[in-house]
């Protein structure tokens, strides 16, 4: 699966409906979804999963899974989002195939560059600015840090951390193909409408 | 790796939990003395680690096990069990659905926990290699699970289905004797191996009390 142009990922978070989020956030012209919840059984990820990528069949969005690579191939979604912590991509690789779309987190050039020789299809880069979502104990990267992995390994960027209306622009004029966001949509009062300014920004 | 139930090993290792607390390592150490005491299947179920963690133990015990023909069963994740070599997966009621694992990944050995006779038959249906039954006596660790369900509902469970049934649950090894005469093919048990240094011979003490 080929990744858009300019794209907003929206990413579940724990409070939220999955499905509910995922249905909000793709009518406001999110093309990617990725659903995580760390503390979801595997039957409810399941049955999240078929409803949200049904969901995003139908707005020809991407659906990737967090972390399980199982569940990703059981019901053959689009791909997995792989952290430091989770399974090694090269293992995530052969049992999802050639064409699993495959995004790594990373926090600089080394990991970035591991990813890609991994076999990664993309790169999660942050957090780029401070951030409460996840538990960050580093400081925020930036957005130089866009730029040099950019140049240092030849796979889109999807930049993630304290990304919200006002800092989209700083992004992707530093390079990256797209912006992953938790808070920014789920925290939002009207998730659809956060979505439509954010993918606006986006383009802007 | 394709294991016919009666091949199946008798005694059933499940894993300490507590890798990520006050055990890290343990579960090597048991596999040492696993690979030195004969077959048995080990399951890595430490739902604390992160999928890496995992994974990189699931590799290791792999090799340990090797030598002593023990399967080795990775708790909920087929990803990690298929990744790492490991015999097959270990289904909590709670887990992905079935069908769509043994579809996925067709290899892997698909144990499953069940409660109940409904759950036992459904289980064999959706393609189960064998299954957890219990808990059969009362066990601290088993309590969310409610009341033990007695020798009599393991029975029942044992005639009902034709795949292997492990009696789980306050399985010491002389009730061990009476699991197998209600027709389970062999017990699961946590406690009773996490003594490393006495794990062969209460390896040796069950296996007294279960068929060869």
């Amino acid at each position: 699966m080929n990744l858009p142009h300019r794209f907003l990922c929206v990413i579940t978070d724990d409070l939220l409906c999955p499905v509910e989020l995922a249905r909000m956030a793709l009518e406001g012209g999110a093309r990617m979804v990725q659903l995580r919840r760390k503390h979801a059984s595997g039957r409810e990820l399941f049955e999240w999963a078929v409803r949200i990528q049904e969901l995003c069949g139908r707005y020809e969005a991407a659906f990737i899974v967090n972390d399980r690579v199982d569940i990703a191939r059981a019901m053959q979604a689009d791909g997995v989002h792989l952290g430091q912590q989770d399974l090694p991509v090269a293992a995530a690789r052969s049992i999802l195939g050639p064409h699993a779309l495959i995004g790594v987190s990373v926090s600089g050039i080394d990991e970035a560059r591991r990813a890609m020789a991994d076999g990664a299809g993309y790169i999660g880069l942050g957090h780029i600015f401070p951030t409460c979502s996840k538990d960050k104990s580093s400081p925020p990267l930036g957005t130089g840090v866009i730029r040099d992995v950019r140049r240092a390994v030849d796979l889109p960027v999807v930049a993630i951390g304290g990304i919200g209306p006002e800092n989209v622009s700083m992004v992707m004029d530093a390079g990256a193909s797209g912006i992953a966001v938790i808070s920014a949509v789920a925290g939002a009062e009207n998730p659809s409408a956060a979505t439509k300014e954010l993918v606006r920004r986006i383009w802007a | 790796m394709n294991v016919t139930s009666h091949k199946l090993p008798r005694l059933h290792i499940v894993s300490s939990g507590r890798e990520h607390l006050d055990m890290p390592g343990r579960a090597l150490c048991q596999a040492a003395a696993i690979a030195r005491s004969g077959p048995v299947i080990f399951q890595l179920r430490e739902k604390g680690l992160a999928a890496s963690s995992l994974y990189d133990i699931a590799c290791r015990l792999r090799g340990v096990l090797d030598t002593s023909k023990s399967l080795l069963m990775v708790n909920e994740r087929a990803d990690i069990a298929q990744a790492s070599g490991a015999d097959g997966i270990h289904l909590p009621e709670d887990s992905c659905p079935l069908p769509g694992i043994r579809k996925a990944f067709p290899g892997l050995i698909a144990g499953r926990s069940v409660h109940s006779l409904g759950a036992a038959v459904e289980a064999e249906k959706s393609g189960a290699g064998y299954l957890l039954f219990g808990p059969v006596f009362a066990t601290p660790s088993k309590e969310r699970f409610g009341p033990p369900k007695g020798l009599d509902e393991l029975a029942e469970v044992c005639r009902t289905v034709s795949i292997p049934v492990y009696a789980v649950g306050g399985i010491t090894p002389e009730r061990s004797l009476a699991c197998i005469e209600q027709g389970a093919w062999g017990i699961a048990a946590l406690g009773p191996f996490l003594d490393v240094e006495a794990l062969p011979s209460t390896i040796e003490t069950y296996r007294a009390y279960l068929p060869t």
